[in-house]
């Protein structure tokens, strides 16, 4: 079981062995079965978790405290945190990856601003949690469901993509990372500019619909449909048990 | 100095200074737009798509007449697939992949007569023309830097698909600061649900990546400007 408690970040729930090695796929997929190569040892495989921060999805975060219905956003969590219980025990790279902006909002778009202001949440003014989406406020941090443990890798970004003007696609090739499975919010914003990024520069993703939300359902659903069509155009769509069901020992070093 | 001129869009005005604003134009290649093409061949109706080419034509006359930089983007790759992505190339059964002979020529690759773009749109000697090897029309080309270079601040958005190639541009200008204006009789989808839902996604949450209207108000705002034939 995977510790949900807020009191405590969550903890490898399984301890992998030096020697076990451990391979992903066929995971039964739409429009394909995932990967397109038939499967992938897992020091090729990265989870990466995005935005998962405490202003979007957290009790009492911004969304939350301006009166939203945060059950939409949250509603991947649980499937999250197994597919990291899962991730950690059978040697998957996992990646977390933040929004935000510097203090000084030196790396802030003056239209992302502006944007931000004329919806009543504009990025570095006093939230509900800390100045809105500045990097080291409360709001800003990933909530506990979902933490970092120790060794993982964090990536903050300006953008809705994880790849621009970040370091995530050096990270990636120094591990040797090929095959991406996603989760987090919101599946149509930074989950799929995230997505349509590593797509063009070669990697095989999987997105997880139940472990991705986003603050209109129909949104979520048109997006997890667009990535099916032609032949899965970005890749392919399925869920969170059916990676855990399609992962297995490969060999034994 | 140009006055801003100012569109209605939604989910509010887009206002731009044509000196700084480049119109781009993404895909309107054969294989993708023409019967008998490769978009075809998979099944699409590519007659959604050719309803997006007379209201580009007439914004694409009107930019060269304002002397607006206008930029074509084809997707394709090199011959020799080098520049393709396994996973592009191999993912799923279709019936025809990259590089395959097509209906008019190798599929998806440079220099063939399906991957350039259709005569009623082709680019004029002096325009950019981009080739980009994914569906963004940023990653691995040259085009933020021939947009710092020229001063562009503002993209004028047209092109096919939708939610695919067109989406991803915009979600990549839009993380680099770029103010985006998606036309939306000049963009085009092989799915109607798609099409909708697409200019949808731009424009909500206050903009999250842009703006949208349809060239009649993109036109319309700037007819009053300072025409380049007059005084």
């Amino acid at each position: 079981m995977v510790d949900t408690s807020t009191e405590d970040l969550p903890q490898p729930s399984t301890q992998m062995s030096d020697s076990a090695r451990w391979s992903v796929g066929p995971v039964a997929a739409t429009p394909y079965s995932w990967p397109y190569d038939g499967s992938v040892d897992t020091r090729h495989l990265a989870v990466i978790c995005i935005d998962w921060q405490v202003d979007f999805c957290g009790r009492g975060g911004y969304v939350d405290r301006m009166g939203y219905d945060i059950a939409l956003t949250r509603a991947g969590l649980p499937a999250t945190a197994r597919l990291l219980a899962h991730a950690r025990g059978t040697g998957m790279t996992v990646i977390h990856t933040r929004e935000g902006h510097a203090p000084d909002l030196g790396d802030l778009p003056a239209n992302k601003r502006w944007r931000s202001a004329q919806i009543g949440a504009e990025i570095g003014a006093e939230g509900p949690c800390g100045r809105i989406l500045v990097r080291g406020e409360p709001g800003w941090e990933i909530v506990p469901e979902v933490a970092p443990v120790a060794s993982e890798f964090v990536v903050d970004k300006p953008g809705k993509g994880a790849f621009y003007a970040t370091n995530l696609d050096l990270l990636l090739r120094t591990n040797e990372i090929t095959h991406i499975v996603l989760t987090g919010i919101t599946t149509d914003v930074c989950v799929h500019t995230t997505m349509r990024e590593a797509n063009d520069r070669g990697y095989e993703c999987l997105i997880l619909s139940d472990a991705t939300g986003a603050t209109d359902p129909a949104n979520h659903t048109a997006a997890l449909r667009m990535v099916t069509m032609q032949g899965g155009v970005f890749g392919a769509v399925a869920e969170t048990d059916d990676v855990i069901a399609a992962t297995y020992r490969s060999e034994d070093a | 100095m140009n006055q801003p001129i100012s569109v209605g869009a939604a989910p509010t005005p887009f206002r731009f200074d044509p000196a700084t604003t480049a119109l781009v134009l993404i895909d309107m290649q054969r294989d993708f737009v023409e019967p008998g093409g490769f978009g075809e061949t998979l099944g699409n109706d590519v007659s959604i798509l050719q309803a997006v080419v007379p209201p580009l034509k007439a914004v694409l006359a009107d930019a060269r007449e304002r002397g607006l930089k206008v930029i074509h983007t084809r997707e394709g790759h090199l011959p020799d697939l080098s520049d393709c992505p396994p996973a592009k190339l191999r993912r799923g059964d279709p019936s025809m992949r990259i590089g395959d002979p097509g209906p008019k020529g190798r599929i998806l690759v440079r220099g063939e007569y399906g991957h350039d773009i259709i005569d009623e749109l082709a680019p004029l000697p002096d325009e950019l023309v981009i080739d980009k090897p994914g569906k963004g029309s940023f990653h691995a080309t040259g085009l933020h830097d021939s947009l710092v270079e020229a001063g562009i601040t503002s993209l004028i958005v047209t092109g096919v698909t939708t939610e695919v190639c067109v989406h991803t541009t915009v979600r990549e200008a839009n993380d680099r600061g770029y103010e985006c204006l998606v036309l939306s009789d000049c963009v085009g989808s092989y799915f109607p649900e798609f099409q909708r839902v697409a200019l949808d996604m731009i424009s909500a949450q206050g903009g999250i990546f842009g703006w949208v209207a349809p060239s009649s108000s993109y036109l319309s705002a700037l007819a009053p400007a300072d025409s380049p034939t007059t005084a």
